[in-house]
């Protein structure tokens, strides 16, 4: 049987299987995205049309960072308790086939959320989007980053801790991570720090797609986002594939 | 032959202990043929299962299904070879009839006959559940979802961990009557199992694992005249206060409550019919059973650490 068939199947399988959870997740993201546009501008008084366009363009990236790396693990965890990570190992398909068509289905329930809280934040604040062709690789770059995190570190480690790191990823990604504010604002340890880590390439990748005539990415940011790409899936490949 | 297991033994190693889960471990399966795998809890049944399919590497051996390695072919051997696992399998918001066909295109693609899904369906008596959603179905139900999951595409091999597990006494029949039939079309099956009573009635070959070894393997018949053929006696007394003395003969006595019993050699037991009349004549006792050696019995007897008392 051909790997076009089999992805079909375990796509169909992975998604029927839980697909009650897929809309409500779908919908509750949908919420926490508005909610970052607008909640976050109940937080300033008087925000400059460049905050509001830090937020508009932030809130994308926070998307696919909860989708990734904190609800994500979550269910691996779950499925690692309940024996199902098991019994999915046991089916007569590629470990690569499962891994994508699970990646594929995280994939397709951020967009929702990404829509309509990009149109929402267009229509009341007229931020300035300028979206430019890249908008599309850029996003499934950062999605697939962030997947490709979030099943590294959560098929690695046993499953309270990853709970625990994606505890800390969310907190961290909302209040210390230069995805809503500008880099400059966080003390230089910090940005030593996201020089390293995914989430700040993640979100200056998106904002030079989403609003092209303000911001840019470095090259820097695009190899920093497939190393942790290449990292987590391999990790995650590594373990799956482990005797 | 369908599987062959050459000297397989399987070496955990961790910080703190080395722990030999498999410890050489030898058997073949025939083509229909039902083989039963009796142990302990943690007496290595699923390690050794888990090397079958190829989802854990032998420290050292080699196992061959339909003459090929699995270790060099684990997909391979995925695709001839389907399991039910232990744990339930969590169906979510899948109906069985979802889960059950899903599983069969996964296995067989475009060869997937809803026909055999109906009549594995039927044959288990599950129609007033199949468009309910998993979640919502008791665990007997889900247990028989699974084991129609495992069987929907016809393999060589299929391995089944404990399929009997919370189904209700007539379903578990229906199932075993389902497997038996499966074998008549050539599938093997390895029954993973501790409920010896029933692997004794389905199985046509067992092996007892303990602390990773085999320590009987054949026939039940086999298995059985290899420890003993002594005849358990078992005597309901009037009530738990009467006090009885047994015959010379009655070995390994055991006295509780108002149940008495005992085993004997097969050449006393019309003597001990004679002893258990004069017994009612005095309006002692009630009534008695008489049966042979089980595997249950020989199981216990050699698994066990501690003396049984009986």
């Amino acid at each position: 049987m051909n790997i076009l068939s089999n992805f079909k199947y375990v796509f169909q399988m992975q998604f029927f299987r839980n697909i009650g959870f897929f809309i409500f997740f779908a919908l509750i993201q949908i919420l926490i995205s508005i909610g970052i546009v607008i909640g976050f501008t109940y937080m300033m008084p008087d925000p400059s049309i460049s905050t509001i366009l830090y937020l508009a363009t932030g809130a994308p990236t926070l998307i696919l960072i909860i989708t990734g790396m904190v609800i994500l693990p979550q269910q691996i965890g779950t499925s690692k308790a309940d024996g199902y990570l098991e019994f999915v190992r046991s089916w007569p398909v590629k470990r690569s086939v499962i891994l994508a068509a699970d990646t594929a289905i995280w994939i397709l329930i951020t967009v929702p959320a990404i829509a309509v809280s990009s149109l929402v934040a267009h229509f009341i604040f007229d931020p300035g989007y300028a979206m430019s062709w890249t908008v599309v690789p850029a996003f499934f770059l950062i999605a697939l980053t962030s997947i490709g995190v979030g099943y590294g570190f959560s098929y690695l480690l046993p499953p309270e801790l990853s709970l625990g790191v994606s505890q800390i990823v969310i907190f961290g990604a909302l209040m210390f991570s230069p995805i809503n504010f500008p880099m400059e604002r966080l003390p230089e340890w910090l940005q030593n720090l996201h020089v390293f880590l995914p989430l700040h390439s993640m979100s200056e990748v998106m904002r030079a797609s989403l609003s092209s005539t303000y911001f840019s990415a470095t090259t820097g940011n695009y190899i920093n986002l497939i190393i942790w790409c290449i990292l987590g899936y391999g990790g995650a490949i590594f373990i799956l594939n482990k005797k | 032959m369908i599987l062959e297991v050459n000297d397989v033994s399987k070496v955990f190693i961790s910080r703190k202990a080395k722990t030999v889960a498999n410890d050489n471990l030898s058997f073949s399966i025939q083509e229909g043929e039902i083989f039963g795998l009796l142990g302990h809890n943690g007496a290595g049944k699923t390690t050794l299962v888990k090397q079958i399919l190829g989802l854990l590497i032998p420290s050292s051996g080699d196992i061959n299904l339909l003459g090929k390695s699995v270790i060099q072919s684990p997909t391979w051997a995925r695709s001839v070879c389907a399991m039910q696992p232990q744990s339930q399998v969590p169906l979510g918001f899948l109906t069985p009839r979802q889960a059950v066909s899903m599983m069969g295109k996964m296995r067989s693609g475009k060869n997937f006959n809803p026909k055999r899904m109906e009549m594995l369906f039927e044959a288990l008596d599950m129609g007033e559940w199949l468009d309910t959603e998993g979640q919502k179905l008791s665990g007997g139900v889900k247990r028989l979802t699974a084991f129609c999951m495992t069987a929907i595409s016809p393999s060589n091999l299929i391995i089944l961990d404990e399929p009997t597990n919370d189904v209700d006494p007539v379903r578990r029949h229906y199932l075993w009557q389902v497997i038996r039939d499966l074998t008549r079309d050539g599938t093997s099956v390895i029954l993973v199992t501790h409920n010896v009573v029933e692997a004794e009635k389905a199985v046509d070959r067992l092996a007892i694992l303990h602390k990773g070894k085999f320590i009987e393997q054949g026939t039940p018949s086999q298995i059985k005249s290899s420890v003993n053929n002594l005849v358990r006696f078992e005597i309901s007394m009037l009530d738990h206060k009467v006090k009885l003395k047994t015959p010379e003969w009655a070995i390994s006595t055991n006295h509780s409550g108002s149940k008495l019993s005992f085993s004997l050699e097969p050449s006393n037991v019309l003597r001990t019919i004679n002893w258990f009349e004069d017994q009612m004549n005095s309006g002692k006792v009630l009534n008695y059973t008489l049966q042979p050696t089980t595997i249950e019995d020989v199981y216990i007897e050699l698994t066990s650490e501690k003396e049984i008392i009986r």
